[in-house]
């Protein structure tokens, strides 16, 4: 891993943290298209050097099913959207990811009106948020070209495999149908 | 304050206690498709080097001692036996892991204390020990099963007896959903529930 790599790993893992802040339960979406760039220009790619650093959750540092899960669902997106996996030579785009899992308490505005007044809800509460950023970036310039992230509750889905896996194909999929179809 | 609104404060606090120490949480993950009835024997792979999350645990001999003692009779009542030529088929790494995490909760509401909508919620604040389990298929060098339970720490470091039987029950109850014949596909793919 040279050192323009780390440098981007380490902006993931920043913005991973900066999303945290916005977490809740429900599961939001976003990208940024880095300005000026058109992804056209882009049709292969291939993994880069996984991220070494630790999700915040014991569960899920090191753990193969998860990441070949995320790996899995990924390449199944980008294909389709017309992004081709070459595993020798020189891809143009390189496909970073990261997660992070943190504690969040759920406090809902309700005389902003989020929600009906009354009733014993379960309000406020604390869940573990889930937030995966995947970056595409350019090797040759060594810049980010498309970043993506999906922030949402993992409560008790880290526990149950089945239901893990249905989250991050959710988080996934809805990450990466933002990224603008190759030509 | 009245002496039943103490009485009333010191309850909850007591249940608030209780609830968050007595709970444990187990889940796993799983090779799916792979046939567990073909190992036979397993042996302690490399200490890990990872950080625990507090000095008590780091190279701590009686937290080691305990968790290897329960693992070896939860693998020996499978029909898993330790290792004696040096050529086992499984692989077995633990870690374990103390972070403060916090809770909130509502039991003045939830039992009439408080009826009005700004009730007050206790925020507790507690440290939650994980002891996760890698299981690898020694040929392969892959993991093949991974398993953990989660449990508030409270006093368990300071008292050997409390952490014996922490460790016992939590390695009983995790292995009890390691499997020993092929693993199960069945739960693969949608079995999503909505949190």
């Amino acid at each position: 891993m040279n050192a323009a790599t780390i440098r981007l790993s380490r902006l993931a893992a920043l913005a991973v943290s900066a999303l945290m802040l916005t977490g809740c339960a429900t599961m939001s979406v976003g990208s940024y298209l880095a300005r000026g760039l058109d992804l056209h220009a882009y049709h292969t790619f291939d993994w880069g050097p996984p991220d070494a650093l630790s999700t915040g959750d014991p569960r899920l540092d090191n753990n193969r099913f998860f990441d070949e899960r995320v790996r899995s669902q990924a390449e199944r997106m980008l294909d389709a959207r017309g992004f081709q996996r070459v595993t020798s030579g020189a891809p143009d785009l390189l496909i970073h990811y990261h997660v992070n899992i943190s504690q969040d308490v759920h406090v809902s505005h309700r005389d902003r009106g989020d929600r009906e007044r009354g009733g014993f809800d379960r309000d406020p509460y604390v869940y573990d948020a889930g937030t995966l950023v995947i970056d595409l970036v350019d090797p040759r310039t060594e810049t980010l070209v498309w970043r993506g992230w999906a922030t949402g509750s993992m409560e008790g889905a880290i526990d149950d495999q089945a239901w893990m896996d249905a989250r991050i194909d959710e988080a996934v999929t809805r990450i990466l149908e933002r990224l603008p179809r190759a030509r | 304050m009245t002496r039943r609104k103490q009485m009333e404060i010191v309850l909850t606090a007591a249940l608030a206690a209780a609830s968050c120490a007595t709970t444990m949480t187990v889940g796993s993950h799983v090779e799916r498709g792979l046939d567990f009835s073909t190992y036979r024997t397993f042996d302690w792979g490399p200490a890990d080097a990872l950080p625990a999350g507090d000095p008590r645990l780091t190279r701590n001999p009686f937290f080691n001692d305990h968790v290897q003692g329960a693992m070896e009779t939860q693998l020996a009542a499978r029909g898993l036996a330790l290792s004696t030529t040096g050529t086992p088929d499984l692989l077995i790494h633990y870690h374990a892991n103390i972070s403060e995490r916090i809770d909130v909760n509502h039991l003045d509401r939830r039992y009439g204390y408080c009826a009005v909508d700004d009730c007050p919620v206790d925020t507790i604040r507690y440290e939650a020990g994980t002891l996760v389990v890698d299981i690898v298929d020694a040929r392969s060098n892959t993991l093949v099963w991974r398993g953990w339970a989660q449990n508030a720490v409270g006093d368990m470091l300071d008292d050997p007896k409390a952490m014996r039987r922490i460790i016992v029950q939590a390695v009983a109850r995790m292995l009890e959903r390691f499997p020993r014949t092929l693993s199960s596909e069945r739960r693969a793919g949608h079995g999503r529930r909505t949190p």
